[in-house]
């Protein structure tokens, strides 16, 4: 049975409890769900700032917020997504807000933080530095500020670690959240990530010309690029037995993690994809899980033609012959490229497919690759006959790559 | 056998230079490493401060070519330049066929690529983008490019908790090491410091001011920190492992923790102590007799108070070991903290922190004065961040 050999692993098994989410498709996990159910991507113009001088004009932006008071009024986007994500992770998880003690660790990714608040306090700064800008607004800059958000939130004071590890800084938060829980350093780890699309991301990628001008449209033989996007994840983890003593519902269990690096190119994947593959494998060593059990895949699926091909090749070393019929997909052709929350929305996506027994679609424009000869799902939901073991992966800038695997929560 | 990970070499690049006699020096000296900052585009404050301990024109040749070093931004020369000193220090000529890791803390990344790409932005629309600032502009940049010229292809983790990131970044690097997924850990830090950035410090008042313009930690008039940049990085082994090849190991982790306090706003410390000096507590309890504290104390009012109070609360009714401030020297830059930690372990001289004068009523610590004191076995490091996380790492001789 999946993971069953690890022994080691038994009493420390770390369990998934609570989710939220803020994507284009809406402020919640089951507007996410049924969104990326529906085939039709979040992907559309983009509104919060000019985009109009840019290459592209696309990407899969957050709708206005329901939330109001000072919070609201005062905090970063990117605060927001967060504090809003973990407040219904919470929920679900049945765990109270604040105060959450030093029990509670807060382990969050992100890549920009408030860095679109900041965009607005140079600009006042340099046009008059005499005049002071609101220095709340270059604060936000911080990159820990969404997980610090969480952790004032729900006053918790055990450790407030961020990642900004690019595109992996979401798994890599998870994983670091994972381990934390195996050393008992903290009962329950709130883990995830937050990033607001900012005018520096937007045109950093226009400028390095990884943006596609059409939704992107990952593994297809088309691609032309990735589609920028915004939100946050957030995961409720705590031990099984933790969650046990309380009565909480299991969803799924993280069962591995892993991070390598390519050491090859800041931008460029290495283009075999041997460091995302040696991710992968020690996932699934760390989880006692063999590729053969793995029942699908959730890839990091950006849609540039050097990411996917590398992905694929790395998929195919893997996985072996498996790696032409095991079912992939890709959240980013739905709700775009989150950047440094991608691992996370990726990761508690991972989960519900797994809760569901289903694999949600990408949207069906473009015909597949035939080079990389993988079997993509596209425009409809694949039915899982079994629905144990899934893999989620992650590739970034510096070449940092790390993988996750998760289990259905029966399957322990 | 219970593993353990052990520092055998580091190497710093920051306002002294590239090399650890002269850091020592600075420390022997108590005096801060400060330059004149540039303020030739206006964006000071004219009463404001006109100091940082900025890095000079240190040849990195030996460390990093040229060519090479063109193509990078600050953090991430400094950074490759101080892992390739530590990793010589090591003993470590050739890594292959070990599992390296890369831990890497940065409160801010490549400011100064970011100023440029906003600033092209703002003043020449997004068509003016140079991809090259956004590629290197990115807060895992010095990381990458770390992994790149070691040739690092185990975990690559950039933590950017402000300026309790080097020691978390520390804490995972050991646990990489403890736990078996690496066989060598290169951590540390690395920040910059530019003229925007110090202006903008200066002007809500984080900066020192005054006539020297000097950094008074844990001092009654304090009034701000002396803005620092540099990278510090130290090599992690297994300790059977650095004795296996004839390593010199200079120092173990014996223990680590972090924590955060909810009180804190976004931007400042808050008033904590107790819970945060309770988490301390309950590290020392299993770590053994400090025989010194090397504090992240920069002068900062609200953050010295903070660290003053966290100590006092783990110590309780106990006198305080001397307690040494490293960024009296260094500025504020948190890489300052490691290095600090592994001269005191040394047996390095700490002068007097020049700055201090009138004791603090209220924080009743004084930093130390440089009167001679046995070489410690044990320090505890300590940084605490604005914005509410803390990070602590106990380090003993090996």
């Amino acid at each position: 049975m999946c993971g069953a050999e690890r022994a080691d692993h038994a009493s420390l098994d770390i369990v998934v409890t609570g989710l939220g989410a803020v994507t284009a498709y809406g402020w919640g996990v089951e507007s996410l769900w049924s969104g990326l159910r529906g085939g039709t991507g979040a992907i559309a113009r983009f509104e919060r700032f000019d985009a109009t001088r840019h290459r592209t004009r696309l990407a899969a932006e957050v709708p206005t917020s329901p939330e109001e008071g000072r919070f609201a009024r005062r905090a970063s986007f990117a605060d927001r997504f967060a504090v809003a994500s973990a407040r219904e992770a919470l929920a679900m998880a049945g765990l109270p807000g604040a105060p959450a003690g030093p029990s509670t660790g807060i382990f969050f990714g992100s890549s920009t933080g408030g860095m679109l608040e900041s965009e607005r306090f140079y600009e006042r700064f340099l046009r008059d530095p005499r005049r002071r800008a609101r220095p709340g607004l270059l604060a936000s800059q911080q990159l820990n500020g969404p997980g610090d958000a969480v952790a004032r939130e729900i006053a918790a004071e055990g450790p407030s670690e961020t990642v900004s590890s690019a595109c992996a800084s979401g798994a890599m938060a998870i994983g670091a959240a994972l381990r934390a829980l195996r050393r008992r350093e903290v009962d329950v780890a709130l883990a995830g990530g937050s990033d607001a699309l900012c005018q520096l991301t937007y045109a950093g990628f226009n400028a390095l010309r990884s943006v596609d001008d059409r939704p992107s449209r990952p593994f297809r033989a088309d691609r032309a690029g990735l589609s920028l996007g915004e939100g946050a994840g957030v995961l409720v983890l705590e031990t099984r037995a933790h969650a046990a003593r309380r009565g909480a519902r299991v969803l799924a269990t993280l069962a591995g993690e892993a991070a390598t690096c390519d050491a090859y190119h800041m931008t460029t994947p290495q283009p075999e994809g041997q460091g995302a593959a040696a991710a992968m494998r020690l996932a699934l060593e760390d989880a006692g899980v063999e590729p053969a059990e793995v029942d699908f895949v959730n890839a990091h699926g950006t849609g540039t033609p050097l990411n996917d091909a590398a992905e694929a090749a790395a998929l195919h070393a893997v996985f072996g012959d498996r790696a032409l019929t095991i079912p992939v997909t890709s959240t980013k052709a739905s709700i775009g490229h989150l950047l440094g929350s991608a691992g996370a929305v990726e990761a508690l996506v991972t989960v519900l497919c797994l809760l569901r027994r289903e694999v949600h679609p990408m949207p069906s424009a473009g015909e597949p690759d035939a080079g990389l000869a993988l079997d993509l799902v596209l425009g409809r939901p694949r039915r899982l006959q079994r629905a144990v073991c899934a893999l989620s992966t992650n590739l970034a800038f510096g070449g940092a790559n790390a993988a996750l695997v998760f289990r259905r929560a029966e399957a322990a | 056998m219970t593993r353990r990970a052990v520092v055998t070499g580091w190497g710093a690049v920051g306002p002294h230079g590239s090399g650890a006699d002269a850091l020592a020096r600075a420390f022997a000296e108590g005096k801060p490493l400060a330059r004149a900052i540039d303020r030739s585009e206006g964006f000071h404050d004219d009463a404001g401060s006109r100091l940082a301990a900025s890095v000079g024109n240190t040849d990195l040749a030996a460390w990093l070519p040229p060519a090479q070093a063109r193509r990078l931004g600050k953090p991430s020369r400094w950074a490759v330049a101080a892992s390739r000193i530590a990793l010589e220090e090591a003993g470590i000529r050739d890594l292959s066929g070990r599992r390296v890791a890369v831990f890497l803390a940065t409160a801010f990344g490549a400011v100064l690529f970011t100023e440029k790409l906003v600033r092209q932005l703002l003043d020449e629309g997004p068509e003016a983008a140079q991809p090259f600032y956004f590629s290197e502009c990115v807060a895992n940049a010095a990381a990458g490019q770390v992994a790149i010229a070691l040739g690092a292809y185990g975990a690559n983790v950039t933590v950017t908790q402000r300026e309790a990131g080097p020691l978390i970044a520390l804490a995972q690097g050991a646990h990489e090491i403890v736990e078996g997924r690496a066989d060598v850990a290169v951590v540390g830090s690395a920040d910059e410091m530019t003229p925007l950035l110090h202006a903008i410090l200066d002007r809500y008042r984080a900066t020192c001011r005054g006539e020297e313009e000097s950094p008074r930690p844990f001092d009654r008039d304090r009034d701000g920190m002396l803005a620092g940049e540099g990278a510090t990085m130290l090599v992690l082994e297994r300790e059977s492992d650095a004795i296996r090849r004839g390593g010199r190991p200079l120092a173990r982790i014996a223990a680590a923790a972090s924590g955060f306090d909810p009180t804190a706003t976004m931007s400042d410390w808050g008033d904590g102590s107790a819970g945060l000096g309770r988490r301390l507590s309950v590290m020392l309890e299993r770590a053994g007799s400090i025989d010194a504290v090397v504090s992240g104390a920069s002068g900062t009012r609200r953050g010295d108070r903070l660290e003053a109070l966290v100590l006092r609360t783990a110590w309780g009714s106990e006198p305080l070991p001397p307690v040494l401030v490293p960024k009296a020297v260094v500025g504020e830059y948190a890489g300052g903290v490691l290095s600090g930690s592994i001269l005191a372990l040394a047996g390095a001289a700490f002068g007097p922190v020049t700055g201090f004068r009138t004791r603090d009523p209220e924080l009743l610590i004084e930093p130390y004065d440089g009167s001679p004191r046995p070489r410690p076995e044990r320090i505890v490091a300590s940084s605490l961040a604005a914005g509410g996380a803390a990070a602590w790492a106990v380090l003993e001789r090996a």
